[in-house]
């Protein structure tokens, strides 16, 4: 292929920095546009990481500064993908930025990365989340951390975390597993207990998805050094009672209905494809599950149709060690093409 | 030599199956129950139960039939229908326990817990003749017949000053259509026989 060929990738959250790092890395042309002013996507708003309470924040200042040497790389910020299509070979999109200014560019390998949205869990009326202030949802809740820790709001003081909020849910929610919430959840009520000690926290769980390396040693120290309670038993309902929200749910090891009062309950709600997703797989072709994730094509993880690969949470829940590993996995399917036969 | 029997409980594999009857009965799936506990925390009567609707799903699960036809909580049993509402699989317990309170009155174990059996036999009672419940008469009876004549006294006082409690129930207009309501459903079920 020519040397001009340049892959266009949508979505500058961690996968599609990646994929753009490499590429760039390689020597090959990319464009990033990302909608936001910010890279890094979700990894921009959160507080704290699993498995090593590393700052998030720290990783993607290394990577935009690793991408900030790449001669070959452009990075469009504030400017979203809104129009896709290919003709003969060539995909020809159109984009829009944030003062109204719309334009279009060519390329000729595309890495969607758009990632996730996160369910909207006022859906359950029983929740109080969009009734009551002091239930938030998981991404909220890194807010409040971050309030906390920039001297900006203080934590409150009791705190319960509700897991499979939409997910494992066929009657209101989703089926599946959102697999990254066990985590961030012990992470989340972990990094609370470190902020303030004295408060307690409570996750409430069916059971806990720890499979990676590292991962059940996170949650056991959040369990046996940072003192956070697991209870066993999905919340049924939040009221209010006498200013503070009142828990009921049933302890399901012991068997018996109970109840707790706590200041703030942290919904995690279940991880569900972005709109904008749906839309270029609609335009591209793409084949996505039922519930509009793009699907792979047999025998790739990160290739969905001649010429199109995507990476991180577009494609499904995953954390961002995934998500990065998808990106540079999506980049070698890239090269690959572009540099067809090798170069002499 | 005997063999004394184990004091551990033992799953029977032989055991016909509850979970494939209500299935078949009531296209009801308890194999969809991800053991949450959803159901029992928000459950109206859960805390007075013996056992929560978890619980009976995991009865139904291990075929403790005997002990699903005699738990109590299959009479007090709200059928609210809570636990269908805010379970994540959609399993509509109120209906099981309806099948399962037919089944306690085809095998007449409905006067395991007798002072239950009263409470129903008296309402019903009191239905057939005015068509509605006097709550303040129903009450005293209930102690009554159960000998527990200060019981739920406190309750009474307080329900009957806030004005909850009539002391004269008012009657249904049309007992004819009524009656004739009774009729069909004793004729029809042997379950709903006449209260002796
Ligand atoms: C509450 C919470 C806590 C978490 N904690 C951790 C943790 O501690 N450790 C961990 O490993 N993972 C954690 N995760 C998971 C982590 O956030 C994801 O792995 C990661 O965000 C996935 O990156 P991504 O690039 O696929 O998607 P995203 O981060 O969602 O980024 C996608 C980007 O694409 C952009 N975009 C979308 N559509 C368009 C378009 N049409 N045109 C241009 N741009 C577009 C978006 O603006 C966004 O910036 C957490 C997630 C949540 C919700
Ligand atoms: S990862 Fe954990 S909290 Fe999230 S849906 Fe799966 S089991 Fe529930
Ligand atoms: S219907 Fe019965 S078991 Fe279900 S919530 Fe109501 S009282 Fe509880
Ligand atoms: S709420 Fe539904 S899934 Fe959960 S324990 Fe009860 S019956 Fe099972």
């Amino acid at each position: 292929m020519s040397e001009k060929a340049t892959a266009l990738i949508i979505g500058g959250g961690i996968a599609g920095m990646e994929a753009a790092l490499k590429l760039g890395q390689g020597g090959y042309r990319a464009v990033l546009a990302e909608k936001d002013h910010s890279l890094g996507g979700t990894v921009s708003k959160l507080c704290s990481s699993f498995p090593r309470w590393e700052d998030p924040q720290d990783l993607l200042r290394l990577k935009e500064q690793q991408l900030q040497s790449l001669e070959t790389i452009s990075i469009l910020r504030d400017t979203e993908i809104t129009g896709i299509e290919k003709k003969k070979g060539t995909f020809h999109a159109t984009w829009k930025n944030s003062s109204g200014e719309e334009g279009a560019l060519n390329a000729q390998a595309v890495i969607v990365a758009t990632g996730f949205d996160l369910f909207d869990a006022s859906i359950y009326g029983e929740y109080g989340y969009g009734i009551y202030p002091g239930v938030v949802n998981s991404l909220e809740f890194e807010q409040v951390l971050k309030d906390h820790t920039d001297g900006k709001a203080a934590l409150p003081r009791n705190i319960a975390f509700f897991k499979c909020v939409g997910s494992r849910d066929r009657s209101k929610g989703h089926p599946y597993c959102s697999k990254i919430c066990c985590m961030y959840t012990a992470k989340q009520a972990g990094t609370a207990k470190n902020l303030s000690p004295e408060s307690k926290c409570y996750v409430f769980y069916m059971d806990y998805r720890a499979a990676g390396k590292e991962y059940e040693e996170f949650v056991r120290s959040v369990i046996e050094e940072k003192q956070v309670r697991y209870v066993r038993g999905r919340p049924s309902k939040v009221v209010m009672e006498k200013g503070q929200l009142l828990v009921r749910f049933e302890d399901t090891l012991i068997g018996a209905p109970m109840e707790v009062a706590v200041d703030m309950v942290v919904l995690a709600s279940a991880v569900i494809p972005k709109p904008a997703t749906r839309r270029l797989a609609e335009m591209l072709g793409l084949k996505t599950d039922e519930y509009g994730f793009i699907e792979a094509e047999y025998g790739s993880a990160v290739k969905a149709q001649e010429n199109i690969f995507f990476a991180g949470g577009c494609g499904f829940a995953v954390e961002t060690i995934g998500a990065s590993a998808q990106g540079a996995a999506a980049a070698a399917e890239v090269m690959a093409l572009f540099n067809k036969g090798g170069k002499p | 030599m005997m063999l004394t029997e184990s004091p551990i409980r033992r799953l029977d594999a032989k055991a016909p199956g509850l979970a494939e009857e209500l299935k078949r009965d009531l296209d009801i799936d308890i194999t969809r129950c991800l053991e949450c506990g959803k159901c029992s925390g928000g459950c109206s009567y859960a805390h007075g139960f013996d056992y929560t609707p978890r619980k009976m799903v995991q009865l139904i699960k291990l075929e403790e039939r005997g002990k699903l036809l005699r738990m109590r909580a299959l009479w007090t049993c709200l059928s609210c229908q809570l636990c269908l509402d805010r379970c994540p699989s959609s399993i509509d317990m109120p209906r099981i326990l309806d099948y399962l309170r037919g089944k306690a009155y085809a095998e007449r174990l409905n006067d395991v817990h007798p002072e239950i059996e009263k409470f129903y036999e008296i309402m019903l009672s009191d239905i057939r003749n005015n068509g509605r419940i006097s709550e303040t008469l129903m009450m005293a009876r209930f102690n009554f017949a159960t000998r527990r004549y200060f019981s739920n006294a406190d309750l009474g006082m307080k329900l009957f000053f806030k004005g909850k409690l009539k002391l004269f129930g008012p009657k249904t207009k049309n007992l004819n259509s009524l009656r004739a309501l009774f009729a069909k459903l004793l004729f029809r079920s042997p379950a709903e026989q006449e209260p002796s």
